[in-house]
């Protein structure tokens, strides 16, 4: 399918706009001003206070896949949402519907990711979706998506658990490119029928322990079942950071994954969950400092491809 | 002003759950802020005589009567429950009940049940019915309890045409005869929005469309849940003033009488 007609480009208006609902909805104005005290700014009227200097960054979205006939006005309405949201960039994949994935359906559903970048230029960051049991085509694909096309991360699956060593050479090779890993993630007491191979955060921990620098990211603890439980196993696996998103808004999670893992291990999600994703951060009773970090300031760390 | 349909007060047997006192529930709701809250025992759920857990919001609420309006949890399925619901309501000045048909093993179309919601709604008492306490992917082990379906709640409000409900923590609505204008259901029952969209699909504004804003109001599912989604969602709502102090509060205080 060829990619679509750009749509309207951020204008510095609609961009000042998405900035200033960040102050409102997220309160992050106030992080800022921690940042800035902290390191001897001013705190106001100068150029450093402009509301876009600490992007939020939703780092577990998704545009639709095109079998969807609303696709185009779907992903229309999540940049519209994160206007209102005070999200500036979503870090997108987009899965095949049924998986495993076929080499065929990931390189479209990445074609329309990076099609999404054009379309929402500075908003959509996409991460390259691919089933390890693709060996070549998927290592290609990430070459391709990562190297070429400017894609910010690789987003797994299902289709296997992340300890089986076909996943081995894609960690390998995301450890060489320096991108982080998106791992979908659940932990229930009663199985996932439907995901026989799904991993939790054991499992990333496992894989961590293996590759020390690998980055990665474990997926949506707010809908991943036990969350106490995710939150534990990934307590002594300082190479996996923790994806806030999902559904589930259970007070206390924010609160407890900050206390465990620390602040500079969560990363703000919603997984399309738009206002629990939002509304947990917000409610959560963190220092606005943490906070930022939470909503922008670790994935912007996460994305930089130099090595520090 | 804002009035939370859906908030609880005590322990709940598999999770902690904090500002689940009277005061500290209070000290929250001031910060958010949230006027007024309809509480019941999270004890209930799971206590096998939930008569127990009203008893105790009874004392927690006693000096707070002002912001805190107790809801009884009651098993029709549970000796005497005839005698618990009098108490309850003449005794305790509770004006309304939660069910939880999954959490206690009955059907909401079981003779017992039907004669409960009978006999409140003969005592002008609300009853309201969480579609779920917890998502089912993190039930403990020893719980595996299901959601109550959309189409049990249809039945119910068909079956009992002069009670009034308010239906908590559901979603799908949109997709159900529940959600869908001239559905040849009564207009006996509110729809609580803390689980449902306000973006994207927007499931909140296409129910104002079909019902009207005078059918939904807001809860926050607190201290299960954070209050600010449920309070965002209201925020970001494409909908007028007047429709969002309808589901804010105004639906609400009319049902209940504040």
């Amino acid at each position: 399918m060829n990619p679509t007609e750009p749509q309207p480009r951020v204008t510095r208006r609609t961009f000042l706009k998405h900035s200033v609902a960040a102050t409102v909805v997220l309160g992050v104005a106030a992080g800022r001003a921690a940042d800035r005290a902290e390191s001897g700014q001013p705190a106001g009227g100068t150029r450093s206070d402009s509301p876009g200097q600490t992007k939020v960054i939703d780092c577990h979205a998704h545009l639709n896949h095109r079998s969807r006939s609303t696709w185009e006005a779907d992903d229309r309405k999540l940049i519209e949402a994160a206007d209102k949201l005070g999200i500036d960039q979503l870090c997108c994949s987009i899965l095949t519907p049924r998986r495993p994935a076929t080499a065929e359906g990931f390189q479209e559903c990445n074609r329309w990711v990076e099609d999404g970048m054009r379309r929402f230029p500075g908003r959509v960051r996409g991460y390259c979706y691919v089933n390890p049991g693709c060996r070549q085509e998927a290592l290609e694909e990430i070459r391709r998506c990562v190297g070429d096309r400017g894609f910010v991360g690789i987003k797994l699956y299902n289709e296997y658990t992340c300890t089986e060593p076909v996943v081995f050479p894609i960690v390998e090779l995301a450890i060489e490119l320096n991108v982080p890993i998106l791992h979908h993630a659940g932990h229930a007491h009663h199985p996932f029928e439907d995901q026989p191979r799904i991993s939790d955060g054991g499992h990333l921990a496992v894989l961590s322990h293996r590759y020390p620098e690998a980055k990665l990211i474990c997926a949506h603890v707010c809908g991943g079942g036990d969350w106490e439980w995710t939150i534990k196993a990934l307590r002594d696996a300082p190479g996996v950071f923790l994806d806030t998103s999902g559904s589930v808004t259970d007070e206390g999670t924010i609160e407890m994954a900050a206390r465990v893992l620390g602040a500079d291990r969560l990363v703000f999600g919603c997984d399309m969950s738009m206002t629990a994703g939002v509304g947990r951060i917000r409610g959560a009773n963190l220092s606005v400092r943490d906070k930022a970090k939470i909503l922008g300031g670790n994935i912007a760390r996460l994305l930089q491809r130099q090595k520090s | 002003m804002i009035i939370d349909v859906n908030a609880y007060l005590g322990h709940f047997a598999f999770r902690q759950l904090r500002h689940n006192t009277a005061a500290s529930l209070l000290l929250w709701m001031d910060a958010k802020p949230i006027d007024k809250a309809v509480v019941s025992s999270a004890s209930a759920i799971t206590y096998r005589n939930a008569q127990a857990g009203n008893e105790e919001i009874f004392e927690e609420v006693k000096s707070h009567r002002d912001r805190l309006l107790p809801f009884a949890v009651l098993n029709p399925f549970y000796a005497g429950w005839q005698d618990d619901l009098r108490i309850c309501h003449e005794d305790f000045g509770m004006s309304g009940l939660r069910l939880y048909p999954k959490w206690h093993n009955y059907q909401l179309s079981d003779r017992c049940c039907l004669d409960l919601v009978n006999g409140a709604t003969e005592r002008r008492m609300v009853i309201s019915i969480p579609v779920r306490v917890e998502d089912n992917r993190q039930q403990s082990w020893l719980a595996n309890v299901p959601d109550v379906p959309l189409e049990e709640l249809a039945a119910l409000v068909k079956a009992c045409p002069q009670a009034r409900f308010i239906l908590l923590n559901g979603l799908g609505f949109a997709n159900s005869p529940l959600g869908r204008k001239d559905n040849g259901l009564p207009a006996n029952y509110l729809i609580e929005i803390s689980r449902l969209s306000a973006l994207l699909d927007n499931e909140i504004g296409q129910l104002i469309a079909r019902l009207g804003a005078e059918r939904l109001v807001l809860g926050t599912g607190m201290p299960f849940s954070y209050p600010d989604p449920a309070l965002l969602k209201l925020e970001v709502l494409p909908a007028s003033k007047e429709d969002k102090e309808k589901i804010g509060w105004q639906n609400v205080a009319q049902w209940l009488r504040f």
